[in-house]
């Protein structure tokens, strides 16, 4: 018998923590979010685990979505909103057990308006406000996914501004990277997104920024590692190898400006964001101007790490996108917030990863956070934070309150 | 419809294995197993499954089969009158994805082709897992090859070593193994 043919894996796998399946396929969208999983599959973050990240850059969430349900990809860089919407059957494919593995980054997505409004002078929350209630059109919003995190920052950021987002204006699906085409085309009058396509809507003169996603929450949830639950099940050291690769490259990123630099310059590149350098850097660093004459230094701008903030799993972050599903009638009851959280968010996981590498880990499951319009959100008691708003679409609400 | 390619290598039965084939739904392109030159065939006919029937494999078969199993892998079934478990191994080992011991019923060949696809799709994705780990350690050990080198030329330590490396990747829009393989190329012009 020669010896050529393959061991099964068993062979090498049993009795270690070695990773059961060592080639992934990683799904990413064009956003400077993915920065962390772009940096681990490419500058040799997932090798010293036995892993190799095979990146597989998305066109639409949607796509997405549909690849990572069918196993097509792995893993990926996923909305918080989404991986929630799957797990409850929201939206266009049945309910599939989903898995948080890491939190990717917090804040750096924009609601932007086109220069037409701006000529008009709708160039301030107020205005907005005045221009939506008194013109006879109705102003166009696009978001990335009816479920995701954009949409919901769209809608919480109108509806604090006494603008409800389902009545008062529409509403509609674009993929991120084409946003600033519809705009500058005149088919969409704002919409919200992640970077680098607010500050690309300002630098190519199609639109000005108008609030920032950090301006609602500071230091919000956003972007997650996910995958179904049957990944996770069937590959645990995968997983948590999967984790450390990536925790690992977000504090590289981290350690310095000039790798915040050369992060930027390597998302610029065809394979990953295909935009310009102009685009990425500034907001990358926390340089901002709004496209209205106003520069700042954004003190909570895109954060990939932050000490292991960024990335621990929160239970009350996942609760969270459940009440505003609730609270827009996205879901038509409550769910069980804190069993649907425990379920989804992989804490053990990840802090099992962050301490082998020594990152630091809050040893609570919950946080608490002061959002725009002065409500706080700690997790402690969801199904009465969902019903708390003036502007809501709860589905069990009679339909005469909804306007008050 | 399944295609199947039937390689009759046998002069004992010949037309009864395609009668059932044909009897029980499958498109079967018949070829004599004498003088085929296998691996060209597939690329050809680009069958679902390669059925071979054969008396007894000899050393020619198993080279055709590990030939295909090289360079166009399908799933390949074997019928044989062949009771000799070495023999069985052999042919496992060549790449066959079943070894059935005579006794072809129309109603059988059906859950035996899907138990042949399913066990090549195991096989091909573990190959493609073993093949993805050796690059892996291969590029594991370029990288720090390099590392070595560049922690001499700049009198570094390991972390700024890979620091160093990464901006240098990361600023040009490439690989770490990238870099790692420019080091090496420049170590070795400079001697």
């Amino acid at each position: 018998m020669n010896n050529d043919f393959p061991p099964t894996p068993l062979a090498w796998v049993n009795g270690s923590d070695a990773p059961e399946k060592h080639s992934l396929d990683i799904g990413f969208m064009a956003l400077s979010d993915c920065a962390s999983v772009v940096v681990a599959a490419t500058q040799g973050f997932a090798q010293p685990y036995g892993l190799t990240l095979n990146l597989k850059r998305q066109s639409s969430w949607a796509g997405l979505r549909d690849k990572l349900v069918s196993g097509e990809l792995d893993a990926a860089h996923s909305l918080y909103g989404l991986i929630y919407a799957v797990h409850l059957g929201i939206g266009g494919t049945s309910a599939t057990d989903m898995a948080v593995l890491m939190g990717l980054n917090q804040n750096a997505q924009g609601i932007n308006l086109s220069s037409a409004l701006q000529r008009q002078g709708v160039t301030s929350p107020e205005a907005l406000e005045r221009f939506v209630h008194q013109s006879s059109t109705k102003l166009t919003f696009a978001q990335t996914f009816p479920t995701g995190t954009h949409a919901m920052w769209l809608y919480y950021w109108l509806a604090s501004q006494g603008i409800h987002p389902l009545h008062d204006v529409n509403s509609v699906v674009v993929p991120p990277a084409q946003m600033t085409a519809h705009l500058k085309a005149g088919r969409i009058d704002g919409f919200c997104a992640g970077e680098p396509w607010s500050a690309d809507a300002v630098e190519q003169g199609n639109g000005f920024t108008l609030a920032t996603s950090q301006s609602i929450w500071p230091d919000h949830p956003e972007k997650v590692l996910g995958c179904t639950r049957a990944f996770v099940e069937q590959y645990p050291n995968t997983a948590r190898a999967l984790v450390m690769a990536i925790l690992a490259a977000s504090r590289f990123i981290e350690h310095s400006p000039e790798n915040r630099r050369s992060t930027a310059q390597l998302l610029s590149g065809k394979a990953y964001l295909d935009a310009p350098l102009s685009s990425i850097e500034p907001r990358l660093l926390g340089d901002y101007h709004d496209g209205l004459g106003n520069h700042w230094h954004d003190p909570c701008a895109l954060s990939l790490h932050d000490q292991g903030r960024a990335n621990l799993p929160y239970l009350s972050d996942g609760m969270w996108f459940m009440t505003q599903f609730r609270r827009w009638g996205l879901l038509r009851k409550d769910p069980d917030y804190l069993g649907v959280a425990r379920q989804v968010q992989q804490l053990a996981l990840y802090r099992d990863a962050a301490s082998a590498l020594g990152v630091p880990c809050d040893v609570r499951n919950m946080r608490s956070s002061l959002l725009i319009d002065g409500i706080e959100w700690d997790g402690s008691d969801p199904a009465a934070y969902a019903r708390s708003f003036r502007l809501h679409a709860l589905a069990d609400w009679p339909a005469a309150l909804a306007h008050h | 419809m399944l295609r199947i390619l039937l390689i009759d290598d046998t002069e004992k039965k010949v037309g009864r294995l395609k009668a059932a084939l044909v009897e029980a739904g499958f498109e079967v392109i018949e070829e004599s197993g004498l003088t085929i030159d296998l691996p060209a065939r597939v690329e050809t006919v680009r069958p679902d499954v390669v059925l071979i029937d054969t008396e007894s494999p000899g050393r020619d078969v198993m080279e055709q089969v590990i030939l295909v199993s090289r360079d166009r892998p399908r799933p390949i079934v074997m019928f044989t009158d062949e009771h000799d478990p070495g023999v069985m191994r052999q042919a496992i080992q060549a790449g066959v994805s079943a070894y059935i011991v005579e006794g072809i019923h129309a109603a059988r060949l059906q859950p035996i082709l899907d138990v042949a696809m399913a066990r090549f799709e195991s096989d091909q994705a573990l190959k493609a897992q073993l093949q993805a780990r050796d690059q892996q350690l291969a590029e594991r050990k370029r990288i720090e090859l390099a590392k070595g080198l560049l922690m001499k030329m700049k009198d570094c330590n390991e972390e700024q070593a890979y620091t160093l490396m990464r901006r240098q990747a990361m600023s040009k829009q490439q690989k770490l193994i990238q870099v790692a393989e420019q080091i090496i190329a420049m170590s070795d012009l400079l001697g």
